[in-house]
């Protein structure tokens, strides 16, 4: 009997079409006793990558192949009555048209070797340079190394079912024309009723019609999902594709269309032939012609698909001419050192040498070559340009100019980004302007051109909050209420739903009404992490030799049609393509802004690159841990570190970027090191031969390097072994391993038992946790400068902040850092407001010059550039009727503008702007005279209407421009807030530690990230106008706070303070409220209600520091739960814990995205009253 | 005081039984406006001097009759004219009569929103609120020309005198009830032609059928689609002659159904509305010489006498029957 395999195979990367992984195909195949299986996902190669290495891990020889799109031989063939009257059809006035799928679909398999592949990619690029859905047009559609089966839903299948084999015969010559013998008649039995597809009777038809032809036949089970019971996960799919509801009075999907072994679609062989009127015998030959159409598609994923493989660029292409690659890579790197003046320094020429070395070894001059042309062209165009990640440890990046760092200045090593020891790509990120960024891509495409260079996808998969939104609107859920359900979840994956239903205190509620929703937990899980959708990834860039074409499929991108390849970043890797990472950083395009706009309004020129270290000002700044705004150390965690930190120089800052990452935090390197750096603790090395590398950090591993030069200097094995250890010591197995290696070679260098012991627990606690020094100088220097530019350009600082967004606050919180710290914010005006933020000299009084920041009319809701670089084009405006006609502001953004007060100096009151305007806008629709009531020629009339009120203004503000721009939103509830005593934040700082006090503000940034017990913690801040205050609320008062916090703008919260450091400072919350709430209640019920309200309050009064009461009320049942039996019954969040392989613990639901919406902007601050503007 | 606004506190879709309340009503004073679905007002200027009591008395014993005959029960504003009347109704509670007297009409409307006056619908209410005059006490105080200039000439003089308590309105008697309306709900986003046609069908048959046991005809038909989002399309049509024929009905509905060009909105129901109802025996009819139409009617006609003995399931399109 001979076996059988599936030859039409989709997985999830066939979007909302397959319902299961590569991996999971590739598991039930093996399974199922299959030798062989393909993939022929719908229009895309995606999930090749994937597949061919589950397939390699399961012993099963894949085979590739596409499901495409295919337009008709001769335009107007297929445009039949029904293709007519969809054309006649009038536009919805409601819901949108029904999505088109009516293109017939065929499936093409790759054969001969390489160059079925590269057929193979060049039709599917071909599909999608159609407009519009992916189409392969009939003159593309040829290919000599292809099989293709012609299925239920090719033009031929659908003349079948439709009983015209006539017509079949017709359409079956044009392809019998271009394939000739590599065409295949694909039956398909699902067990459906009719004719129509997966019907026996297209199969036996199928059959009966390739007899006739002489073409031959093929089984498939047209599979969708690996297992039985999927279809109605398909059902789901199905309906997020067509965006449409399951109708369950329509077909849905069989249930048939999973991985069949090999029995069971011999049975359906038999069916299939009986039905066609062929003896049970020829069932034989059907399975038989599907193993040989199976066994000719030979691709190989190692020679054929190029994995492992690497392809650079040609050299002629960046800059060798006729030379070799590694001698002009030589060459440069000599002209290099001459021009830095290390050329009489011996160190420098032979850590050179010894790099090229190294390079030559791998042979990826090419690659050094490359990187350093495109760093050259970005700086040729005048964009910032810096190299980050282990590339800055390379002496010859810094020669060939691509690492600004002298990397044997600041200790860096070669060997932690490349050695002879390590065959991997080299991995070079460089970051420019974020807002350039495309036009960097642009130049990279310009220099290599479109056959070398595509970006990278990035396949966006499901998660929970997108499953139940495609899954509710599948089963007909209210909108609101999916809505609803959606947000109460945190950012987590979708297949852990159910269970954090059960866990997380948030969504108790939730949890309480799960039951109503019947089937879409269980839906929602089976879509987890299928892709949903493809973008490009934000840096990636391929980049490689004239045959990217032919082993890459290429989509354009939507937006900016850019090149695409289909694979994503790890794809790409395990191909072998060159990838360069160019990252958009928005503090670089924040510091370019700043420093244009200083030269702008000063005619001073200044260059953050040249600033000198040590700037007395700015390290004042950063101690005071007033760095808002600051690259890398804005965040609570970092005010917080760099507070107790103090740091004063540079080298301090790479350390302070280095501690402040999850595992140091996690191994707990931050308080020795702070307790050694202030002098509370000696300074202890294991062995002096090791204070060399440790005393710039007293002691204490804080870097990769260190690690590196540690077993180096013990073992004397040389650094490139030294960095294979370090990344040998992540893993639990060769951990053990490398302790015993350890051990016999450092005895052997004469080191005593003990102190190879002591050296052994640092490497190994810290060894797999440290930092690569070479990232943090890298990310430094930009922290360096940030602080410099606040210290010293604060308003122009500001600007850049504003213009470019680039922090993790929002946009309200830098302006309230601004007012806090003097610097003027000028109101938008249509005559001084440019398209970005800008400077304005405010006052100056005996040679102090005060600079204020001008508000943008970019940050308008809803205004385009056009209309932005319009306005800003056209000042000054003489009268309202002037900018009216000149600045052609739509009718909205004029109503905005002259709510937010950018109109005022037209004169009247904003309102009676707004009736000027709407009758402005009346006459210009009108085509009647400019009629337009002025008093005194210049001034707007005034109309008599009401003025907006101060509170309506701040309300138009935030609706406008979500940010509180005249003052802080907090002012307005001060007179509660006394009432209630809450600590404003600026007197917070007085507060002694273990004090209990109320604070109050709107709801910055809020964070559960990773941390070292094990617990899951909720960071947050609040900004009240005075000052920030930081929150963290630990797990024992989430059941009462946690669906608070994550879901107020506006909160109340009750605490203890915790000192650790002159300036830091936290407040440990017990008890939360929403504020906005309690200010209603205040102006409805007054202080009686209030205190009624607080009466029933969340407050469990619980102190914050006993820890283990949730975990013990758990386990006690009081919480309503039945008490577990037995003394073996333990908290199920223990058991969720996640243990890293070095011992520590994470908490399941830590490091996640939290519930909610994310920090509040605009209007959801401010309470909607209906008399507000606009 | 004279003019009182009635609410009957009639369970949705109860508006059959409008026009016995308004004869409750009638029985006080001939000068009686229906406000459907479910209100009235009643001009009670010469039944105070019959009856002896003034209108705040009489409401009480309005609301007595219809608790008493319907076993309704009633809300009633009273005020010197219709719009006080209705603004009055506003404040009023089963039990308690809210009356606005002339001289203190302006200091009771000054608070009030400006959506709650009569004549301003959600589209003015909106323009008025976006230059803050968000109260009628606002607008009251505003220069007229602004008004006018806000919400063009005549609306805004009207706007000015009645949010100074000044109403020229009159009691207007019409006929009773002068629309039908029904609804079909489905019970999941429905997207399917033939399903909505089928409501639709339904829906036509059903109010044809009641407006022909009423002897009554309509002039204009209105369509209204409810999506998932709870937002909602109405189109409306008038017929070409007034009738009660449930085929013409039908006709007019998918016309206006077809018109939407539907196809993935996600519908919920679909309801029709039967407007401008007016008494059959004025109807006219444009004759045919096609026989059909003629046969059709007389079906219809056979096909009620049926109904109304069998019950209403008795007789229905083939297509509803499954």
């Amino acid at each position: 009997m001979p076996g059988f395999t599936h030859l039409h195979t989709v997985s999830g990367f066939s979007l909302r079409y397959g319902a299961s992984h590569p991996e999971r195909l590739a598991e039930r195949a093996l399974e199922r006793g299959m030798d062989a299986l393909a993939l022929t996902d719908r229009d895309t190669l995606a999930g090749t990558v994937r597949f061919a290495k589950a397939c390699a891990k399961a012993g099963v020889r894949p085979l590739f192949g596409a499901e495409l799109a295919v337009s008709a031989p001769e335009p107007g063939a297929d445009r039949t009555e029904t293709s007519v009257r969809r054309d006649r059809r009038r536009a919805p006035v409601r819901g949108g048209a029904f999505v088109d799928e009516s293109a017939p679909r065929v499936t093409f398999l790759a054969r001969d070797g390489a160059r079925g592949w590269a057929d193979l990619c060049r039709l599917v690029s071909a599909a999608h340079t159609a407009e519009g859905p992916p189409l392969l047009s009939w003159a593309a559609n040829h290919a000599d190394g292809l099989t293709v089966l012609l299925g239920p839903d090719s033009d031929v299948g659908r003349a079948l079912a439709a009983g015209r084999p006539d017509r079949a015969v017709r359409l079956l010559a044009p392809w019998r024309e271009v394939y000739g013998d590599a065409l295949r008649l694909e039956a398909v039995w699902h067990g459906r009723k009719g004719t129509g597809p997966g019907s026996l009777r297209l199969a036996a038809r199928t059959v009966g019609f390739a007899a006739e032809q002489g073409v031959r036949p093929v089984l498939s089970n047209a599979v969708r999902y690996a297992d039985h019971g999927l279809g109605p996960v398909a059902d789901v799919l199905d309906a997020a594709r067509r965006l449409v509801p399951i109708d369950p009075a329509k077909e849905l999907d069989s249930g048939e269309a999973w991985l069949k072994d090999a029995g069971a679609m011999r049975q359906v062989a038999e069916r299939v032939v009986e039905a066609a009127g062929f003896r049970r015998e020829a069932a034989h030959r059907l399975l038989e012609q599907t193993q040989e159409t199976a066994a000719a598609c030979l691709v190989d994923p190692d020679d054929d698909l190029g994995m492992g493989a690497v392809h650079f660029p040609e050299p002629h292409l960046v800059g060798a001419g006729r030379r070799t690659a590694q001698r002009a890579l030589a060459s440069r790197a000599a002209a290099g050192m001459v021009l830095r003046g290390y050329d009489r320094r011996r160190a420098y020429w032979e850590r050179m040498h010894h790099e090229l070395d190294i390079i030559a070894h791998h042979g990826f001059a090419s690659y050094f070559l490359t990187v350093a042309q495109v760093v050259d062209d970005v700086r040729h165009m005048g964009i910032r340009v810096a190299a980050r990640g282990s590339g800055a440890g390379s002496l010859v990046n810094h020669l060939l100019g691509i690492a600004h760092a002298d990397p044997v200045e600041h200790g860096l090593l070669m060997e932690r980004f490349l050695s002879k020891e390590r065959v991997v790509l080299p991995d070079i990120d460089i970051d420019v302007e974020s807002a350039r960024r495309l036009e960097v891509y642009r130049a990279i495409i310009d220099r290599f051109g479109t056959e070398r260079v595509a970006t990278v996808a990035m396949p966006e998969t499901y998660r929970v909050r997108h499953a139940i939104r495609d899954v509710g609107a599948a089963l007909s859920m209210d909108p609101a209420e999916i809505d609803r359900v959606a947000k109460s979840f945190p950012h987590i994956r979708a297949r852990d739903a159910r269970a954090a239903l059960e866990e997380l205190p948030e969504l108790k509620a939730l949890a309480g009404e799960k039951e109503r929703y019947g089937r879409l937990w269980e839906l929602v899980e089976a879509l987890d992490a299928l892709p949903r959708g493809v973008a490009m990834h934000p840096c990636g860039v391929l980049l490689s030799d004239a045959s990217l074409l032919s082993r890459t499929p290429v989509m354009p991108t939507s937006g900016e049609g850019f090149p695409m390849a289909q694979f994503d970043k790890d794809d790409v890797e395990d191909l072998g393509l060159l990838k360069l990472d160019v990252l958009g950083v928005r503090m670089q395009s924040a510091m370019a802004h700043a420093v244009a706009e200083v030269e702008r309004a000063t005619g001073e020129r200044v260059d953050v690159d040249a600033v000198p270290d040590g700037d007395p000002a700015t390290y004042r700044l950063i101690r005071s841990t007033e760095t808002l705004g600051c690259f890398q150390i804005e965040s609570p965690g970092q005010r917080d570190l760099v507070g107790r930190l103090q740091p004063a120089t540079f080298h301090d800052l790479v350390v302070d970027i280095s501690l402040f990452r999850p595992g140091p935090v996690a191994a707990d390197m931050v308080r020795p090191f702070i307790e050694a750096r202030h002098g509370r603790a000696p300074v202890r090395y294991p062995h002096p031969d090791l204070a060399e590398p440790l005393k710039g950090t007293y002691g204490v591993v804080v870097f990769h390097e260190q690690i590196i030069d540690i077993v180096d200097i013990m073992t004397g094995c040389g650094r490139g072994e030294a960095d294979r250890v370090r990344r040998g010591l992540s893993d639990p197995e060769s951990q053990g391993r490398i302790k015993v290696w350890f051990a016999q070679h450092a005895a052997a260098n004469g080191y005593d038992a003990e102190t190879i012991q002591r050296t052994w627990e640092i490497v190994e606690a810290f060894g797999s946790y440290g930092f690569c020094k070479a990232h943090a100088v890298a990310f430094a220097v930009p922290t360096y400068q940030s602080a410099w530019l606040k210290a010293h350009h604060p308003a122009a600082f500001y600007a850049g902040l504003l213009t470019h967004d680039p922090g993790m606050y929002p946009k309200r919180l830098l302006l309230a850092d601004a007012r806090r710290r003097g610097v003027p914010i000028l109101p938008l005006d249509v005559n001084k407001s440019g398209a970005a933020h800008r400077i304005e000299l405010v006052s100056e009084s005996r040679g102090a010059k005060v600079w204020g920041l001008r508000l943008a009319l970019s940050d308008v809701h809803g205004i385009s550039e056009a209309e932005a670089a319009r306005i800003a084009e056209g000042q000054p405006y003489a009268s309202l009727l002037d900018f009216w006609e000149r600045a052609r502001p739509s009718r909205p953004l004029a109503g905005r503008l002259a709510q937010v007060g950018a109109l005022d100096a037209f004169g009247a009151n904003r309102r009676d702007l707004q009736l000027h305007l709407t009758e402005l806008h009346r006459g210009a629709r009108g085509g009647r005279g400019d009629q337009l009531p002025l008093a005194g020629g210049r001034r707007t009339a005034p109309a008599g209407l009401p003025d907006l009120t101060s509170a309506e203004k701040l309300s138009a503000e935030l609706g406008v421009l979500s940010m509180d721009a005249s003052r802080n939103l907090m002012d307005d509830h001060r007179t509660f807030l006394d009432e209630l005593g809450v600590m404003p934040a600026r007197r917070l700082r007085d507060a002694r530690h273990g004090e209990t006090v109320l604070v109050a503000g709107a709801k910055a940034a809020t964070q559960t990230p990773p941390i070292r017990s094990g617990r899951r913690v909720i960071f947050s801040t609040l900004d009240d106008g005075t000052g920030l205050v930081d929150l963290a609320f630990f797990d024992d008062s989430h059941d009462a706070c946690a669906h608070t916090v994550f879901h107020s703008w506006l909160l109340l919260v009750r605490g203890v303070v915790q000192r650790r450091g002159p300036r830091s400072l936290s407040v440990v919350g017990a008890a939360a409220w929403n504020l906005a709430d309690l200010l209603e209640v205040r102006r409805e019920e007054g202080l009686e209600g209030v205190a009624a309200r607080l009466a029933e309050a969340p407050g469990t009064g619980a102190a914050p520091d006993d820890a283990e009461g949730p975990a013990r009320r758990r386990l006690a049942g009081s919480d309503g739960r039945p008490a577990p039996a037995g003394s073996a019954a333990r908290d199920p969040m223990e058991q969720r814990r996640i243990r890293l392989p070095t011992g520590y613990e994470m908490h399941p639901w830590a490091d996640l995205r939290p519930a909610g919406e994310g920090p509040a902007v605009g209007r959801k601050l401010w309470h909607q009253s209906p008399g507000s503007a606009g | 005081m004279t003019i009182l606004c009635v609410r009957f506190q009639l369970p949705p879709m109860y508006e059959a039984a409008l026009p016995q309340l308004l004869g409750l009503l009638e029985e006080f004073t001939p000068v009686v406006e229906a406000l459907p679905p479910d209100g009235a007002l009643a001009d009670l200027r010469g039944a105070e001097r019959y009856f002896g009591r003034s209108a705040v008395e009489l409401a009480s014993v309005i609301r007595v009759r219809a608790l008493a005959l319907h076993g309704v029960d009633c809300v009633i504003g009273a005020g010197p004219g219709p719009m006080l009347a209705r603004m009055a109704l506003r404040d009023a509670r089963p039990g308690v009569t809210c009356a606005v007297s002339e001289g203190t009409a302006d200091e009771f409307l000054a608070g009030k929103p400006v959506a709650a006056l009569p004549g301003v619908g959600p589209a003015t209410a909106r323009t008025l609120c976006e230059y803050g005059l968000d109260t009628l006490g606002r607008v009251a105080t505003a220069p007229l020309s602004t008004l006018q200039r806000l919400v063009g000439a005549k609306t805004g003089r009207d706007l000015h005198e009645k949010a100074q308590g000044i109403d020229r309105g009159r009691v207007v008697p019409n006929g009773v009830s002068r629309s039908l309306a029904t609804e079909r709900p489905f019970t999941r986003d429905e997207l399917d032609p033939d399903r909505h046609r089928r409501a639709l069908l339904s829906a036509a048959e059903d109010l044809g059928a009641r407006l022909r046991a009423v002897d009554k005809v309509c002039r204009t038909l209105t369509l209204t689609v409810r999506y998932a989002d709870r937002s909602a399309t109405t189109r409306s049509r008038t017929l070409g002659e007034p009738t009660a024929h449930s085929a013409a009905l039908t006709r007019t509905a998918y016309g206006m159904y077809e018109a939407l060009g539907l196809q993935r909105a996600r519908v919920r129901s679909l309801a029709l509305r039967v407007e401008g109802l007016v008494p059959a025996e004025q109807a006219s009819h444009q004759l045919t010489f096609d026989p059909v139409d003629e046969k059709v009617r007389r079906i219809e006609e056979a096909a009620d006498r049926a109904r109304a003995k069998f019950g209403p399931r008795a007789v229905m399109p083939g297509s509803l029957a499954a």
